[in-house]
């Protein structure tokens, strides 16, 4: 039952959003539009830490480098998503934007007028990766579109 | 962009500082002070001066910055940092004039603690130090940093740098000679140990090459410091920074804490703990923040423990050289001739060590006190007060004890004292201060003799000014750099990262405990 002809996509690479890839690429008829969007979340400012020793230019070579890599990562997982998308007929837009994951979420989602906005479940404790949880608390009621969450997948 | 704020906030602080300084002048604080501690309360001098200069400023600027109007340029960007850093500067005062004080008397009404004879506040560290720090903290995570004072609180930085090389006033040539080679020792030591640990240990743990190399970096020399400047060089993934930053800001928060107690338990002094400190805290940051919780009301420790600060930070762009060379080897990238020696070392090269220097070797010229000062303090036995001059009663015990002293050198200082009633040369005070921490002549004697040093060194005014700002930019420097620590970054301590940094953080400390107790004496 592919119904949904202009879909948001909330996905940055973990487990559980690329289980919503898999999922949205099933929910969409041929042709219809995914748009992604990928939230940088704002931790990444603070990753300079206490940082006192080192000169300006250390620090700004730091900066440099790791806008690069997260630009990097970004655009690496936007070129599969791209490429799935097109291989399924679908129309692919993407969005980068930094900022609390959950605030962005509903405020692309208020831009255009989505059928659905699909995400994953946030990571079960124990599992690898960064603490940087999505809160969804807010989500309800806030957005004016159906939202599916899609559970984390079984191993 | 226009940077400066048009909010009414810095106005807000000048008028709180005008405030503080108003009630303290007019005599209504006085009943809180003598409820802090009356006589025994020591920051009435500070609170009669340094809010009201600042307030003034604070408040100009507030009310420029309020009804001006401000254009793009250099002029708007450092004015845009004069909120924030007045900010830092409001909540330092805070904390060291109040808050500090409140929860000692606090402490005190619950009277000391079990065997260990030491009131609560002392034993856990609790003055202006740590509490400033947690307060910057609190303020980050808790309230976020406000818009107008963001660009100021990296202010931080600079005020820690410029403590630093104001520091480079206090050392005598003896004193860094005999720190710099005991710091040049540890730190190379556990260093060098430290970073091959975690490469050898990441390698067991099969970690990537990139992940080992920023990890050792950051464990073995200083921290989130470390970090940033290793991060470029071996190719990091931005997972692994993360896991790297968050596992040192966890541990070095934590054992900003946990030092000064073990410190106190163990009855360190200065030299030992500030060595300790030094060494075995990873962050940097931390390291300050310990040695002035360690002894807030004196910086002897912060002293010793910032040149084991500066001989790290001397460290990183050699270690920065070899990660670079052992990731292209280890990744077969390019060729290790690809690595630029000059450049890295000219780029990470820390400039404000050579404001250290400068200074330093500006105190040995007298132009801050005479040269022949040690620790910020001059020999003059023409200025003697009557009240130090040796009684007949201090005397005799000397006379009485002198039998056990050995050496001639000893025997004709200590007649030449008993002689003279005070210390007859520098020479003399070199020799019996010798005298005195070898315990030979036991401890009545032992007191005197010190009581006779003490008696013939001032401390010189510059020197004392010197004390006062480094305490302050000190304050200041880690209250805001309080505002840098965040839980949601120190929440990503995790990983391999965790597991590798916990076991090496924990051997450096324990392993340079041990080292400073056994080998390091008090009489550096």
């Amino acid at each position: 039952m592919n119904t949904v002809n202009h879909v948001l996509l909330a996905s940055h690479g973990t487990d559980g959003a690329l289980a919503a890839e898999r999922a949205t690429l099933k929910l969409c008829t041929k042709g219809a539009k995914l748009h992604h969007l990928i939230v940088v979340p704002t931790l990444w400012k603070d990753m300079t830490g206490d940082d006192w020793l080192n000169n300006g230019s250390t620090r700004d070579k730091y900066r440099r480098y790791l806008e690069s890599e997260l630009g990097r990562e970004v655009n690496e997982h936007c070129d599969r998503i791209n490429k799935e998308a097109e291989a399924h007929g679908l129309e692919y837009t993407s969005e980068i934007v930094l900022g609390e994951p959950d605030e962005c979420l509903i405020k692309t989602s208020k831009k255009a007028g989505f059928d659905l906005i699909v995400m994953g479940s946030p990571r079960p404790k124990g599992k690898k990766g960064l603490r940087s949880r999505m809160s969804t608390k807010n989500l309800p009621g806030s957005l004016d579109t159906p939202l599916l969450i899609v559970p984390y997948p079984n191993e | 962009m226009v940077y400066t704020k048009k909010s009414p906030a810095l106005l807000i602080i000048g008028v709180i500082m005008l405030a503080i300084w108003g009630l303290a002048e007019s005599g209504m604080l006085a009943s809180y002070i003598d409820h802090l501690g009356g006589k025994k309360y020591k920051y009435g001098g500070e609170i009669a001066t340094i809010p009201l200069y600042f307030g003034v400023v604070a408040t100009l600027v507030g009310l420029w910055q309020l009804f001006g109007s401000h254009k793009e340029g250099h002029w708007d960007y450092y004015s845009s940092s004069i909120a924030g850093g007045m900010f830092i500067l409001l909540i330092a005062m805070l904390v060291r004039w109040f808050i500090a004080p409140e929860v000692a008397v606090w402490s005190m009404s619950m009277g000391k603690i079990g065997d260990t004879g030491k009131y609560i506040h002392k034993l856990l560290g609790l003055n202006y130090v740590v509490m400033g720090i947690v307060t910057g903290i609190i303020i980050v995570n808790v309230f976020r940093v406000p818009s107008w004072a963001e660009n100021g609180v990296r202010l931080s930085r600079l005020g820690l740098k410029t403590g630093v090389i104001l520091l480079g006033t206090l050392y005598s040539a003896a004193e860094l000679k005999n720190l710099g080679g005991l710091s040049i020792i540890m730190i190379g030591f556990f260093v060098l140990g430290s970073v091959g640990l975690v490469l050898w240990l990441g390698a067991r743990r099969n970690i990537p090459n990139s992940m080992g190399g920023v990890l050792s970096a950051g464990m073995g020399v200083c921290g989130v410091s470390a970090t940033v400047a290793a991060a470029p060089v071996v190719q990091a993934k931005s997972v692994e920074i993360a896991y790297t930053i968050g596992t040192i800001l966890l541990w070095g928060v934590g054992c900003m804490f946990i030092f000064p107690i073990v410190g106190h338990l163990f009855d360190m002094g200065p030299v030992q703990f500030g060595a300790w400190a030094g060494t075995g805290i990873l962050n940097s940051a931390q390291v300050a923040g310990a040695a002035l919780a360690f002894q807030p009301d004196g910086i002897e420790t912060l002293k010793v423990a910032e040149i084991f600060n500066i001989t790290r930070v001397l460290v990183l762009p050699i270690i920065v050289i070899w990660l670079a060379v052992w990731y292209v080897q280890r990744e077969g990238t390019a060729d290790t001739a690809s690595v630029n020696v000059g450049r890295v070392i000219f780029e990470k090269f820390p400039v404000f060590v050579l404001g250290f220097i400068l200074m330093f070797a500006l105190s040995t010229t007298g132009i801050f006190a005479p040269p022949n000062h040690y620790k910020g303090k001059y020999f003059d036995n023409t200025k003697v007060k009557a009240s130090k001059i040796l009684t007949d009663e201090q005397i005799a015990v000397l006379q009485t004890n002198a039998d056990k002293v050995q050496r001639d050198d000893r025997k004709a200082a200590l007649a030449r004292l008993m002689e003279g009633r005070k210390v007859a040369s520098i020479e003399d005070d070199t020799t019996l201060r010798g005298l005195a921490n070898s315990k030979v002549m036991g401890k009545k004697a032992g007191k005197i003799l010190k009581k006779a040093h003490k008696a013939v060194r001032h401390t010189a005014k510059k020197v004392k000014a010197f004390r006062q700002w480094i305490t302050w930019l000190f304050a200041f420097g880690l209250v805001g750099l309080g505002m840098q620590i965040t839980i949601r970054s120190m929440k990503q301590a995790g990983g391999q990262p965790a597991v590798i940094g916990g076991i090496v953080g924990l051997i450096k400390a324990v392993a340079s405990l041990v080292v400073v107790l056994l080998l390091i004496s008090e009489t550096i």
